[in-house]
């Protein structure tokens, strides 16, 4: 495949951006969760550090870093240090296949007396954009049972193993139901890249042929159940409240980070916020449409590109609220009835949702 | 383009290991990895060739055997379970009577 | 030149994994190597032209089988229990016939592996082709292997449960 510098060259600024998107989460949602739950608990929240408490994060930031590094005496040394990294693993690279703008012409340039651009390339801002787009999702989100397996296992400690175990056990049947409820959207998209998602939802249709909609995916009757079904299962993915188990405070000391300390603690705390970020990511553009703005045929250009991506970063923020609303507004499943729900309500609607958007699909409403 | 024989050597390769696994260890859940292991290689097989030829019952045949193997590891495993309940241990060469 | 530095990398570490599972005496460090083994086979999988065999490989084999290996792994608490070594017979006989059948494995490969150049044109793998093939040629397998897979849950279950009536 001949590529050239100018190819390279936007592919790392493409990596750059949406890494430091990426790792910039953490710090913002630690500040957020702390100040929104004080919110909804009628609590000041941190009000010391800096104005408003901004810097909390940083002053975080240093205790993780300074603070002692125990390691268990029965604990296995490898599997113990490496554990916190299998979990940063899904977060980091299913970011990757994720579209958070309009592609756009790039125009020539004439800069320092060459010519840049030439032939006007297209600028897809979409780290990589592969053919099997949302599958890749799905594998690299399925290794993440292994972080906290691992983690509650190497700790050598019996709470940690309960921990570990019952949240794979979660994150594994609720994986069943988050990937049959996207098969609904892959259905109606006809592919399985997020691009092609994407542009469907860019058109639009019509209600009772009345209303002009746009044809996100949340605003098909059709999909209401299996975003239901997705909302849910990407709370019980990411191990948030009400599916906290691997945590789960109160019951099990702190579940499968019970032995860890500063910068692995730190590690898997930064886990969770960044696949609580990615699975966001996903669901804006499963069900609310990736970067469209309702209602505007996007010209190809570079300053509607920036728009859709503020678009973007609008929806996946408004997610993230959701997901720190909630956490601090229901209490936490009892675990049997966690896996019931996991296993028999979600996956048997799933399969139903599947029949019913086939339906629509083959009688061409969708 | 990398030569299809660099392929089928691999597969040779990871193939010897597991029945090296299954040859010498005696911890049962480690034998049926090293099965898995070779299942694996013997895929590797089947889509080198099935690109060599550019068809698809290849690949249709390696998702048929991913499928199978996760049938097998789940009655495997559940017949290890059942030994361990009876024996306490995992250990193969204690598996030496025909009915107890 | 880049397919095969990552050939050569991710066959190293397919390989390096393999014989870990094979020669580290701790079941829980072997199936970690075991899904690291299979994430490099994956990776062969898309040099392959097969990528969603790549991913369905990582979803079905490292994502749920290898869980499942770790499951009864850590609930059974094997780790523990020390494996006592192999008889040295048994170890020697072991080595020295899979090395015999690897070298001649890659001899006759070596020997009578000709192959023509690979067909013009890209290698139409994708989810699309693979549908159509299973739903059109393929039915009748499908079908068996669904309940295939219903009877190996129901054997799974029997097999598992403690007998109620002792």
């Amino acid at each position: 495949m001949p590529f050239d510098a100018t190819d390279i060259t936007l592919s790392l600024l493409k990596v750059v951006v949406v890494l430091l998107a990426l790792l910039n989460v953490t710090p913002i949602m630690v500040w957020v969760e702390r100040r929104g739950s004080a919110l909804i608990q009628d609590r000041p929240g941190p009000n010391r550090v800096g104005p408003l408490g901004l810097f909390q994060s940083f002053a975080d930031a240093l205790k993780f870093i300074l603070k002692e590094d125990v390691i268990p005496a029965q604990a296995h040394k490898w599997l113990y240090t490496l554990a916190p990294m299998f979990g940063l693993l899904p977060a980091l690279t299913t970011i990757a296949v994720i579209p958070w703008g309009l592609p756009f012409k790039l125009p020539v340039k004439h800069w320092f007396g060459r010519t840049f651009f030439a032939g006007n390339p297209i600028f897809d801002p979409i780290v990589a954009d592969v053919n099997i787009g949302i599958l890749l999702i799905f594998a690299l989100a399925s290794l993440g049972v292994y972080g906290i397996v691992t983690a509650g296992w190497a700790s050598s400690n019996k709470y940690s193993l309960f921990g570990g175990i019952r949240a794979s056990a979660q994150m594994i049947s609720y994986e069943l139901a988050l990937t049959l409820a996207a098969v609904s959207t892959l259905l109606a998209a006809g592919s399985l890249r997020l691009t092609d998602i994407v542009w469907q939802q860019s058109q639009y249709f019509y209600l009772f042929n009345v209303v002009k909609l746009p044809a996100w995916n949340i605003l098909s009757p059709a999909m209401w159940l299996s975003f239901i079904i997705f909302f849910v299962s990407a709370f019980a993915e990411t191990n948030r409240l009400p599916f906290d188990f691997a945590e789960a405070e109160a019951e099990l000391v702190a579940g499968y980070h019970t032995e860890y300390s500063s910068m692995k603690f730190a590690l898997f705390f930064m886990s969770e916020y960044m696949a609580m970020a990615a699975m966001s990511c996903l669901i804006a553009t499963l069900y609310l449409g990736g970067w469209d703005i309702p209602y505007w045929d996007e010209p190809q250009v570079w300053w509607a590109s920036l728009l859709t991506m503020l678009f973007f970063t609008a929806k996946v923020v408004v997610l993230l609220l959701i997901f720190v609303w909630v956490r601090w507004t229901i209490p936490r499943l009892k675990y049997d009835i966690l896996m019931r729900l996991g296993w028999k309500v979600f996956l048997p609607l799933a399969f139903v949702n599947i029949v019913i958007v086939a339906f629509f699909v083959a009688k061409h409403w969708i | 383009m990398i030569p299809t024989h660099w392929f089928l050597i691999l597969s040779a390769v990871l193939f010897s290991i597991g029945v090296c696994g299954v040859l010498t260890r005696k911890n049962g859940i480690t034998i049926f990895m090293s099965i898995e292991l070779m299942v694996n290689a013997v895929n590797l097989t089947f889509l080198a060739y099935a690109r060599q030829f550019h068809q698809l019952h290849g690949l249709i045949f390696v998702f048929f055997v991913m499928a199978i193997a996760a049938a097998e590891a789940a009655v495997g495993l559940a017949i290890f379970i059942s030994l361990f309940h009876h024996r306490e241990t995992i250990d193969v060469d204690e598996a030496n009577l025909m009915h107890w | 030149m880049f397919e095969f530095a990552i050939f050569f990398f991710f066959a190293a570490v397919a390989v390096i994994f393999a014989l870990v599972v094979v020669l580290h005496r701790n079941p829980v460090v072997g199936a970690l190597a075991l899904v690291a083994s299979f994430f490099a086979l994956a990776v062969m999988y898309v040099l392959l032209e097969a990528p969603f065999l790549a991913a369905l490989q990582v979803i079905v084999y490292a994502g749920a089988i290898m869980v499942l290996f770790l499951f009864v792994i850590m609930l059974l608490n094997l780790q523990h229990k020390r494996e006592e070594p192999t008889r040295p017979v048994q170890q020697f006989l072991g080595y020295t016939s899979s090395a015999a059948f690897l070298i001649g494995l890659i001899y006759y490969i070596v020997k009578y592996a000709a192959f023509t150049a690979l067909p013009a044109g890209p290698f139409n793998s994708d989810a699309r082709a693979i549908g159509m093939e299973l739903f059109q040629s393929y039915i009748f397998p499908f079908e068996m292997v669904s309940i295939l897979l219903l009877a190996a849950i129901v054997g799974a279950l029997l097999l598992s449960a403690r007998s109620v009536a002792r």
